[in-house]
C-alpha cells in the first residue's frame, strides 16, 4: 500500500518534459494561422479595409484637391467624366467620386456602429440568460423570440418614419441630418441583436459545465469574474463572426429604408440614399444608377467572404485538443 | 499514521437533490442524488470513494466543495459545521479543500496559459502579488515534476497526463490541507496513471495532505487508500479500512465490484462476477434495499427494508440485512 | 400533445395583442395627428361623428384608452377607412395581401427548390469549378441589395432590350402578357433569396455525406445514386427544413423594396404607402395582418418541424 514512488524526482521530470512544444502556440494564434491561408477571406478583408481607409480620408482629399460631394452646380449637371470629375457629376451637379466616398463613409460607419451594437446588447442579454438560467433566461428568451418575429421592414419603416419631434428632440438636430444617422444606429441595433444573443446564450450554457469554470466557482470566484474571464473568451468566436456578418447585413437594410427615403437624410449621404432617385434616372444616366448599388454589393460581399473565412477559422472542430 | 480525535473534513447524514422538472406551480421531481451520507476523513489520511457511475459519488464530492447545494445533513470542517451562508467560514473551506477533476482537457481553460490557470486560485483570493504569483507557480511546476518554461504554453501543447499535473498544481496552489480527486486517473493511459498516482502519493508526504480519492478503479483505490466507501445509488452502503474491504468484503456489491476487477499478471485470471441486470435509474429506485433486484443473495426482507448503517467490527460499517461472513485469505482476492 | 399546442396559440395570440399594442403607440408617434387622420379618414363622417371620435382618439385621450377603443372597434369589424383610397381598409388589404402571395410564394417554391438542387450539386461536386461557381453565386446572391438588383434587370431587360415592361401589375390590354409583369420581379425575388438556403443545404449536404452511415451504406453496395436521395437526403432535408421555415415568415414582408421598384401592388408596398401617405388606419391594419400571419406561419412550421424530427418530443411527453 506505501509504495513510494519507485521513479525518483529527478526522472519524472525527464519524463514529463517529453513532447512539450517549442513554439507558444495560444489558441488564436492558431486560428489566425488558418485565416491567413483563406484567400477569398483575406481580399475580403484587405477590400473592406480599403474601401474604409478611403472613404475616411475623404475630407483629407477634399482638403488636398478642393473638390467634395456636397456642392451642387447647376452648370454641371449630368456631365460625364472630366479631368476634373473623374466619375463626372449628377444631377445636380455634384462630384460623384467624391459623393461616393463621403456617402461611403456614413454606410460604412453605420455599418460598424450596428454591428457593434448588436453584438454589445446580444452579448449582454445571451450571457445573462445563458449564465443566470432559470426565470432570468425564460423571461429573456420569450422577449428574445417576441422580437424575431416581428415584421422587421415594416417595422423599421415606422421607426425610421418616427416624428423626432414628438420624442422631444430638437429640430435643428432633425435638420443637420444627424438625428437621422443615429436613428438608423438604434433602430437597427434595436431590432438586430436577436441573433447575436442566441448565440452568445447557448455558448454560454454549454461552457457553464465545463469543469474549468466549476473549478473556478469551487474557489468562491464571483459570477463576473467567470463570465469576464471564462466564458465571454471562449464564447467570443462565433460572435466575432456573427458581428462581421451583421456589419452586411445592416449595410443592406440602411441602403434599403435610404431608398425609399426614410433612412439617411440630406444634408447627409449614403450609397442607399444616392439611390433614391435612381429608376428616374435609369434610362439617361444609368450610371449614378449603378455606381452606389455596385459599391454596396462590393462591400457586402466583401464582408460575407471575410465572415465565411471566419467562421471556418474559428471552427472549434478545428482547435487541437 | 498519527490522528488526531476531530477529523479534517467530515459529513453526518449529508444529501444533495436536484429537482427535475420546474413547472409553472413548482418543482415536482427530485433526484436524490445522495442520501444521508455520513463520512470521516483524518489528517493525513486517503479516504476512497468507490461506486459505478450513478452511485452520486461526484454529487457528493461537489457538495464538499459548495459546488452542489447541501439539502440536509452537515457538512464540518476541523470539527466546525459549515454553513454556506456563513461568508467567511465557507470562504475558508474553499481555500483549504481543492479540487483535482476528471478530464484533463476539460478542467483546464483552453485560452489561458498555464501560468494563468495555476495562479487562479491565487488571484480568486488575492493572496499574492502577480511577481509572487509567477514564483510560486514555477515553484508548484517543479513539485509535479513539469519544468518551468511550462507556464507560458498552453493546455493542448501537453499530453492527458501532463495536464493532470497542471490541474494538480493548481489544486496545491493555495496550500489546501484536502484534496478531494474526482477520477483523477480514468482519462489517462495505464502507464500515465501510475506515475500520477505516485506523484500523488508523495505530495501527500511532503505537504500532509489528505485526499478523498473518487473513483471506480478498485486497483488505484487499493494502491492510494487508507479507507475506503462503497456507494450505490447515492448511499454508501460499506466502509472500511482498504485491507479489511479488499480481503472481507461483507456488502455482496462490493463483493461483485471487486471480482469485476481484471486480473493482468499474476498468473491467474479470476472470473468476474457479473451483476445482474443494470442499474436501476436514481430517480426511481427500488422499494427497501436499493440493491436488492441485483443482489445475488437478497431475501423478502430486503424488497422491504431499507438496511440501516451499522457496524460490523470497531473500523468496518455496512448497510446490509445479510452481509457475507466470508474470511479470506490474504493475496486470493486481488 | 393538445395541451402544448394550446399553450403556444394562446402564447401567440398573447404576443399579438403586445405587438398590436406596440405598433399602436409607434403609430402615435407618426408625424400629424396621427390617431385623428385615423379617425377620421371616412370621408361621410359628418361633424357630429367627428367630435365623437375626437373624445374617444383625441390626443389628449391616454394611450391605452385609444388602443382599447380601437381594437373594440376591430371586435365589432370595423376596420376604419383607408384616407389615400377611399375606401375601407379591407377592400385595400386584401387583393394586395393576393398579389404578395403570388409574388412571394412562388419565389419561395422557386428558391427552396433550386437551392436544394444546386447546393447537393455543390456538394456533392466538390472542388470542382461547379462547386466553386455555385459558391459564388449564393454569395452574390445574398450580397446583393434587392432593389438596386430589381433596377439592373429593368435597366436590361425593359429599357435597353425592351422585352419586358418596366413594371407595374398585368394589364389586360397593356403590350405584355401577365407573366410578363410577373417574370423580373420574381427572378429578383429568388435570386436574393437563394443564397442563404443554397449554402445551407450545401453544407448540411457535405455533413451528411462525411457521416460513418452513408460509408456504411456503400459498403452494402447500394448503388451510389441510391445511396444518395435515400439516406442521404433524407437526413439532410433536417437542417434544411430549419431554415427553410425561417424563411418562411418573410413570406408576407420581405418584398416590400421589390414591389416598391416594380411598382407590384402587394402588402409590402402598401404598407410603405401607407405610412408614407399618413393613412394611418391602412398601415396599423396591414401590419397587424402581416404579424399575425407570420405567427400563424411560424406556428405551423413548428408543428412541422416536430413532426420530421422524430429525435424532438414535445415538452411533457417521455421518449422511452
Amino acid at each position: 500500500m506505501s509504495d513510494i514512488a519507485s521513479h525518483s524526482h529527478s526522472n519524472q521530470e525527464i519524463v514529463a518534459m517529453e513532447a512539450i512544444q517549442e513554439k507558444v502556440n495560444s489558441i488564436w494564434s492558431l486560428r489566425f494561422a488558418r485565416l491567413i491561408k483563406d484567400k477569398a477571406a483575406i481580399t475580403g478583408a484587405l477590400i473592406l479595409l480599403t474601401l474604409i481607409i478611403i472613404s475616411y480620408l475623404s475630407p483629407l482629399l477634399t482638403y488636398i484637391v478642393g473638390l467634395d460631394g456636397s456642392t451642387t452646380d447647376l452648370l454641371k449637371r449630368f456631365d460625364p467624366p472630366s479631368a476634373e470629375h473623374w466619375l463626372g457629376n449628377d444631377e445636380a451637379g455634384r462630384d460623384v467620386l467624391f459623393r461616393l466616398l463621403e456617402g461611403g463613409k456614413t454606410s460604412l460607419s453605420i455599418g460598424i456602429l450596428g454591428a457593434l451594437g448588436c453584438t454589445l446588447i446580444g452579448t449582454l442579454i445571451g450571457a445573462s440568460a445563458g449564465y443566470f438560467r432559470g426565470q432570468v433566461d425564460m423571461i429573456l428568451m420569450r422577449f428574445t423570440d417576441f422580437m424575431i418575429s416581428l415584421p422587421s421592414l415594416p417595422l423599421l419603416i415606422i421607426l425610421a418614419a418616427i416624428d423626432l419631434s414628438k420624442l422631444g428632440v430638437s429640430q435643428s438636430f432633425i435638420n443637420s441630418g444627424a438625428a437621422g444617422y443615429w436613428r438608423i444606429i438604434i433602430i437597427v441595433t434595436l431590432l438586430g441583436w436577436t441573433g447575436v444573443a442566441r448565440l452568445v446564450r447557448a455558448s454560454t450554457m454549454s461552457l457553464v459545465e465545463r469543469e474549468f469554470v466549476l473549478s473556478a466557482r469551487a474557489q468562491g470566484a464571483s459570477s463576473f469574474w467567470i463570465l469576464w474571464k471564462h466564458i465571454l473568451p471562449n464564447a467570443i468566436s462565433p460572435v466575432i463572426v456573427a458581428t462581421t456578418l451583421a456589419m452586411g447585413r445592416i449595410m443592406l437594410t440602411e441602403s434599403g429604408l435610404s431608398f425609399l427615403g426614410v433612412g439617411i437624410q440630406p444634408p447627409l449621404t449614403s450609397w442607399g440614399s444616392m439611390l433614391t432617385n435612381a429608376q428616374e434616372m435609369m434610362v439617361s444616366n444609368p450610371e449614378l444608377a449603378i455606381y452606389p448599388g455596385a459599391m454596396i454589393f462590393l462591400t457586402v460581399i466583401a464582408i460575407n467572404f471575410l465572415g465565411d473565412g471566419l467562421q471556418s477559422a474559428f471552427d472549434p472542430r478545428s482547435d487541437p485538443r | 499514521m498519527p490522528r488526531s480525535n476531530t477529523p479534517i473534513l467530515s459529513t453526518s447524514e449529508l444529501s444533495v437533490r436536484f429537482a427535475l422538472r420546474k413547472t409553472w406551480l413548482g418543482n415536482n421531481q427530485y433526484l436524490h442524488a445522495v442520501q444521508k451520507v455520513s463520512i470521516q476523513l483524518f489528517e493525513g489520511e486517503t479516504l476512497a470513494i468507490v461506486g459505478e457511475s450513478g452511485s452520486g459519488k461526484t454529487s457528493f464530492a461537489r457538495a464538499l466543495i459548495g459546488l452542489n447545494a447541501v439539502w440536509q445533513g452537515e457538512l464540518k470542517y476541523q470539527g466546525q459545521t459549515i454553513d454556506p451562508l456563513q461568508n467567511q467560514a465557507f470562504s475558508e473551506l474553499r481555500r483549504n479543500v481543492q479540487m483535482v477533476f476528471q478530464d484533463p482537457f476539460g478542467s483546464l481553460d483552453p485560452r489561458l496559459s498555464v501560468q494563468e490557470i495555476i495562479a487562479e486560485p491565487l488571484q480568486i483570493h488575492g493572496t499574492h502579488s502577480k511577481a509572487l504569483q509567477k514564483t510560486r507557480v514555477a515553484d508548484l511546476l517543479t513539485q509535479v515534476g513539469l519544468p518551468v518554461e511550462a507556464a507560458n504554453r498552453y493546455p493542448h501543447q501537453f499530453s492527458g497526463g501532463q495536464r493532470q499535473r497542471i490541474a494538480i498544481a493548481r489544486a496545491l496552489a493555495p496550500q489546501p490541507k484536502v484534496i478531494i480527486a474526482d477520477e483523477p486517473l480514468s482519462a489517462l493511459d495505464v502507464s500515465i496513471q501510475s506515475q500520477v498516482m505516485n506523484l500523488m502519493k508523495s505530495l501527500q508526504t511532503t505537504h500532509g495532505l489528505s485526499y478523498i480519492l473518487v473513483s471506480h478503479d478498485m486497483a488505484a483505490v487499493h494502491h492510494l487508500a487508507d479507507r475506503v466507501a462503497v456507494m450505490y445509488l447515492g448511499r454508501v452502503i460499506e466502509s472500511a479500512p482498504v485491507d479489511q474491504l479488499f480481503e472481507s468484503p461483507a456488502h455482496p456489491y462490493t463483493l461483485a465490484l471487486l471480482q469485476s476487477v481484471p486480473k493482468i499478471g499474476k498468473g491467474k485470471r479470476t472470473v468476474g462476477g457479473s451483476l445482474k441486470g443494470d442499474q436501476p435509474s436514481p430517480i426511481n429506485p427500488p422499494k427497501g434495499c436499493t440493491f436488492h433486484p441485483r443482489c445475488p443473495v437478497a431475501q423478502e426482507k430486503c424488497k422491504l427494508e431499507v438496511p440501516i448503517d451499522r457496524n460490523l467490527s470497531t473500523e468496518h460499517r455496512i448497510a446490509c440485512h445479510f452481509p457475507i461472513q466470508v474470511v479470506r485469505s490474504a493475496g486470493a482476492t486481488v | 400533445m393538445t395541451s402544448y399546442l394550446l399553450q403556444r396559440l394562446f402564447g401567440a395570440f398573447l404576443v399579438l395583442l403586445i405587438k398590436s399594442f406596440v405598433i399602436f403607440a409607434l403609430i402615435g408617434l407618426m408625424p400629424g395627428d396621427p390617431i385623428d387622420l385615423l379617425a377620421n379618414a371616412n370621408p361621410e363622417a359628418t361633424a357630429q361623428d367627428i367630435s365623437k371620435l375626437r373624445e374617444i382618439y383625441g390626443v389628449d385621450q391616454p394611450i391605452t384608452s385609444r388602443y382599447v377603443a380601437w381594437l373594440k372597434g376591430i371586435s365589432e369589424g370595423d376596420f376604419g377607412f383607408s384616407r389615400i383610397s377611399h375606401r375601407p381598409v379591407m377592400e385595400v388589404v386584401f387583393p394586395a395581401l393576393g398579389n404578395t402571395l403570388i409574388l412571394t410564394a412562388s419565389a419561395f417554391v422557386l428558391s427552396t427548390i433550386i437551392a436544394i438542387f444546386l447546393g447537393t450539386m455543390a456538394a456533392l461536386k466538390r472542388g470542382t469549378w461547379i462547386e466553386r461557381s455555385i459558391n459564388l453565386f449564393a454569395f452574390a446572391g445574398i450580397s446583393v441589395p434587392g432593389f438596386w438588383l430589381g433596377l439592373l434587370l429593368i435597366y436590361i431587360f425593359a429599357v435597353k432590350l425592351g422585352v419586358l415592361p418596366a413594371g407595374g401589375m398585368p394589364s389586360p390590354d397593356g403590350p405584355y402578357s401577365a407573366m410578363a409583369y410577373f417574370i423580373l420581379p420574381l427572378v429578383t425575388l429568388v435570386i436574393v433569396e437563394i443564397g442563404g438556403p443554397t449554402r445551407y443545404a450545401r453544407s448540411a449536404m457535405l455533413e451528411v455525406l462525411h457521416q460513418d452511415f452513408i460509408r456504411t451504406a456503400h459498403a452494402k453496395g447500394l448503388t451510389s445514386s441510391r445511396v444518395l436521395w435515400v439516406h442521404a437526403f433524407r437526413n439532410a432535408m433536417i437542417p434544411v427544413t430549419t431554415i427553410v421555415a425561417l424563411g418562411f415568415g418573410h413570406l408576407f414582408s420581405g418584398a416590400t423594396l421589390i414591389e416598391t421598384i416594380f411598382g407590384w401592388r402587394g402588402m409590402g408596398r402598401l404598407i410603405y404607402e401607407a405610412i408614407m401617405g399618413n393613412d394611418y388606419n391602412l398601415a396599423l391594419v396591414c401590419l397587424m395582418m402581416t404579424t399575425a400571419l407570420i405567427l400563424v406561419a411560424n406556428f405551423l412550421a413548428d408543428v412541422a418541424y416536430t413532426f420530421l424530427d422524430p429525435r424532438i418530443s414535445l415538452v411533457g411527453e417521455k421518449k422511452q
